[in-house]
């Protein structure tokens, strides 16, 4: 069983889903439950108007569909087929897809397990039959070809220059923050932030929008005696993007790509999958890190953190960490993505190129995320060790965001109402300060002497996602 | 240049402003000095940035030293830890629910994962005394607290405390120790209560004085009548009331007096005349309030002690107030708090059938000094007249429960298992079934379990979703505890 019920509890968008999803429960309101025997399972739930709901759901990765026109996802009928699944006092009949359930695998984003699979291959021929008609037609009009192609040229160009605009502005108004000082920088810029992050909305700056606007929330995240720093920092990689934009050509290919996504130029996930010399890693990935955040433009950024349980052979430098990360919009009222901590993944991920590759795909996925209660084979790396493997992908990639660490043999001390992650013995003089909205979660791992962790780094806090001990695994809630 | 240079003479100038102090372009900075003066602000600023983003940080002058716990008690398995998250978190859970789990893990000396305490944190605040020494710990720090052990006072579960560290608990387990150790040894348990008598409050000092009044003897005389001066009139009325007992002289008991005054007493029969007795009620308390107030009245009051007012045997007693419903209750009430469960059979057999439903009405009792055998001697008691239909009153069921700390007898769950049509009627009618679910399952004895599942499994889902997993906790917990 892939799906069990904290997943269902996780997805839910909130209490009240879950008990309106509680009543759907009784064997009347379904009169079609049905499995295709390899992870898919629908139904056809009574709603109050004549016509059921229709819902189907991929138990492999927890995807979802339904027909009816609540605005929050997972919708109550989803989760009361999953929920009916996992308590398994129903019988699901074995029966071929209907042709509903197909339509939706065809046109779902990402990689399934069994039929999904099936589906793709038939999307995929559909693709093919369908890019060679419009080839077809392309060939039958080469003027509307070259138009459509010179137009797509001007309006790179148009967003090249706008954007050397913009990135003019943000320099002229980082030198006026520089020319005021920075010590009182954090008092105002909330209103600073926004006024030069909407101008980097007007020049197609969007990744510097982002960052620009979300700052404030950042510095007000950190003690006000470390403010000043911090913005110093924010302000100085500001420039620093700025500057490797404008020489891109001189940078290496990988470095180059970084900065155009930091800047703001999505890559697509069809462009991904089609670059060949992007990182592809195969493998049994765990999920050390589910996180949850909202952004200033209102999108929810879900990001599920996958660590690598051994090196594929001959592929040492292979990444051992890995980060999906999805955007939903905020009023969907979806607050997870379809993994919990500690589930297992066989499938196959390609990561975006980069100095430091961590953001990923997943290209194709062997297997159904599989709850796991097996401990984390962690590589023996001290806290210094892990530091200096912080410091050496900084030296590549110098805008690192979050950078994630794995530690043994570290433990958990406090200061006053400030807890470190230190190493165990008494070598070293590294200490990282945790989230401080982890101080009550944490607490409990103050008593032990000994602990495995991964946490992710930002460069002033530590956000400890999961430690091993002698008490078993504790994670993030 | 360096980053030593840059940390130095660049990010001061960075955080004053550039413009009240410009940079050393000329001196320490000159590498990075160009034409253009604001590119080489912004390039000096983009490189302190980098050197700051490579210190490291830095490590606190000390750390904490953390109170060393040792908690004897076995962790729940971890199969039951979400669930029991998710029960305890559920925003409907009633306080006979957490009641239950709280009981469960002091029975079977079971105690919840230290990771989760965090997240059952109200939970454990409020049970903390019946969760482990661990989950004290947890209860008494202060997030607010620079030092959260300072605030610690000390850890001990009721099962291992002795002479040495009895002052350390909380003021509920201290007392049943001392009740516990009277038991055994009075003179001994007297003597630990005069050894830290000064230094205890009001309210401890009412407790500690409480769990003496069993096994009383004449030794106690001397500790009692030095008491006639105590700073609190709680402490002054109670050792005044074990003092008259003990020597059986009648001294001041004003609590007593207010009762008979409100006693009429007439005589009835026409062959034999016997007493009649009837409980006035003051004209300022209203119907409903009637029986706070009798509850209020008749607390301090033995039964020993009004039958020997009214110079009647306690036989004599109950016979007399057969017409008065609300002398009868306080009679009832009285025999609880004496542990008379005999006079209390005789009056559930008589004029008080409903004295379950009565009782409850009056609200909770302090029974704190009651062994759990004489807890379910007393609910025996209780419900035996509901033996074909049990009573249909949530209150009523809700206060059994907190009489019984734990398991109700087989008696009242088999009432109910053999008469579903009872319990599909009353959850039909009830707005609150799932509530009625879970009393049933909180109370219900380990022997019973797998029938009430079964039976519970005829109703809807919505209104078994937390009963069912309080089973299997209770089950789980059980099993842990067996095991030890």
């Amino acid at each position: 069983m892939l799906l069990t019920l904290e997943k269902v509890e996780a997805l839910a968008p909130d209490q009240s889903s879950l008990d309106a999803a509680r009543k759907l429960l009784k064997a009347g309101s379904w009169p079609v439950v049905a499995s295709n025997g390899s992870g898919l399972i629908w139904g056809e739930c009574q709603g109050s108007g004549a016509t059921p709901y229709r819902v189907v759901v991929s138990e492999g990765d927890a995807g979802y569909k339904c027909t009816c026109p609540s605005r929050k996802f997972p919708c109550k009928h989803s989760l009361a087929l999953m929920w009916i699944r996992v308590e398994g006092k129903r019988a699901f009949v074995d029966a071929p897809v209907p042709a509903w359930v197909s339509d939706w695998l065809g046109r779902r984003r990402g990689a399934g397990t069994g039929e999904a699979g099936d589906s793709k291959e038939e999307k995929a021929k559909a693709s093919i039959a369908a890019t060679t008609s419009n080839i077809a037609q392309v060939e039958s009009d080469p003027k509307a070809e070259a138009r459509s192609a010179a137009l797509r040229e001007r309006n790179r160009l148009e967003r090249e220059e706008s954007i050397l605009n913009g990135l003019d502005d943000v320099d002229v108004w980082i030198s006026d923050q520089v020319d005021r000082g920075l010590a009182g920088f954090a008092a105002q810029a909330t209103q600073a932030c926004r006024v030069i992050a909407q101008r980097m909305v007007d020049a197609k700056v969007s990744g510097l929008a982002t960052r620009l606007e979300s700052m404030p929330a950042r510095l007000f995240s950190l003690p006000e005696s470390a403010r000043p720093a911090a913005a110093l920092e924010e302000l100085g990689l500001i420039h620093l993007m700025a500057q490797a934009y404008r020489r891109q050509e001189g940078l290496p290919a990988a470095l180059k790509a970084d900065v155009r996504r930091a800047i703001g130029w999505a890559m697509t996930r069809d462009a991904l999958l089609a670059d060949e010399s992007a990182t592809r890693v195969r493998g049994a990935w765990r999920v050390v890190a589910a996180i949850s955040e909202v952004q200033p433009d209102r999108l929810r950024r879900l990001e599920t953190w996958l660590w690598l349980e051994g090196l594929p052979e001959g592929r040492p430098d292979a990444p051992r960490f890995a980060a999906l990360i999805d955007f939903v919009p905020v009023a969907t009222g979806a607050a997870s993505g379809g993994y919990s901590v500690g589930d297992r993944i066989e499938a196959e991920l390609v990561f975006y190129p980069s100095a430091m590759p961590l953001r990923a795909q997943i290209l194709q996925s062997l297997s159904g995320a599989q709850a796991s209660e097996a401990p984390l084979e962690l590589p023996e790396q001290t806290l210094d060790d892990a530091y200096k493997s912080y410091e050496r992908a900084l030296c590549k990639q110098p805008w690192l965001g979050a950078w994630p660490f794995s530690i043994r043999n570290a433990r958990v001390r406090r200061h006053e109402t400030q807890l470190f992650l230190c190493d165990g013995g008494e070598g070293s003089n590294v200490a990282l300060p945790l989230q401080p909205s982890q101080f009550a979660d944490a607490s409990p791992l103050l008593a032990l002497a000994k602990l495995d962790a991964v946490g992710l780094w930002d460069g002033y806090r530590l956000n400890l996602c999961w430690a091993q001990t002698e008490l078993g695994r504790w994670v993030n809630a | 240049m360096n980053a030593r240079t840059l940390r130095l003479q660049a990010y001061p100038a960075l955080l004053v402003g550039t413009g009240r102090q410009p940079l050393g372009f000329r001196s320490d900075l000159a590498e990075l000095a160009q034409e253009d003066a604001t590119s080489a602000t912004l390039n000096a600023l983009s490189l302190t940035a980098q050197a700051l983003r490579f210190e490291r940080p830095q490590s606190p002058p000390h750390f904490a030293v953390e109170p060393v716990v040792q908690d004897q008690r076995t962790i729940m398995i971890d199969r039951m830890r979400r669930p029991l998250l998710r029960l305890l978190n559920n925003r409907r859970t009633t306080d006979d629910l957490a009641l239950a789990v709280a009981w469960a893990f002091d029975r079977w000396k079971v105690r919840p994962h230290p990771f989760d305490l965090p997240k059952m944190d109200a939970f454990v605040r409020a049970h903390s005394e019946h969760l482990g020494v661990m989950a004290q710990q947890w209860a008494q720090r202060r997030d607010d607290s620079p030092d959260s052990s300072a605030q610690a006072q000390g850890f001990f579960v009721a099962d291992e405390m002795d002479e040495t560290t009895w002052t350390g608990g909380l003021p509920g387990m201290r007392a049943r120790f001392i009740a516990e150790r009277r038991r055994q040894d009075a003179a001994a348990a007297r003597a630990l209560v005069e050894g830290v008598w000064a230094q205890e409050s009001a309210d401890m000092r009412v407790r500690l004085l409480a769990a003496l009044e069993a096994g009383l003897d004449e030794g106690d005389q001397t500790f009692l009548e030095g008491l006639s001066k105590d700073r609190a009139p709680r402490v002054r009325a109670l050792s005044q009331r074990l003092l008259a007992r003990l020597t059986g002289r009648r001294g001041e008991h004003p609590a007593l007096a207010a009762c008979l005054e409100r006693i009429k007493r007439t005589t009835t029969g026409l062959l034999k005349k016997r007493a009649a007795l009837a409980l006035e009620l003051p004209a300022t308390v209203k119907e409903h309030e009637a029986k706070g107030w009798i509850r209020e009245a008749f607390a301090e009051v033995s039964i020993e002690e009004l039958a020997g007012a009214l110079q009647l045997t306690e036989p004599q007693l109950i016979e007399a107030t057969e017409k008065d419903a609300n002398l009868s209750l306080a009679l009832a009430l009285m025999a609880m708090q004496d542990r008379r469960f005999d006079l209390l059979e005789q009056l559930a057999k008589g004029q008080l059938s409903d004295a379950w439903e009565q009782l409850s009405q009056c609200g909770s009792l302090e029974l704190g000094m009651m062994t759990a055998d004489e807890r379910s001697r007393l609910v025996g008691v209780l419900i035996a007249p509901y033996s074909e239909k049990p009573l249909a009153s949530y209150p009523a069921w809700s206060w059994l429960h907190h009489i019984l700390e734990g398991p109700a007898p087989a008696a009242l769950l088999e009432a109910v298992l053999r008469t579903p049509r009872w319990l599909s009627e009353l959850l039909e009618e009830s707005k609150v079934g799932s509530e009625w679910l879970e009393m049933l399952a909180a109370l219900c004895p380990s022997s019973h379990r797998l029938r009430l599942r079964t039976l519970m499994g005829n109703f809807d889902a919505a209104l078994t979703h937390t009963a069912a997993p309080l089973l299997d906790i209770l089950d789980s917990l059980e099993k842990v505890g067996h095991h030890e």
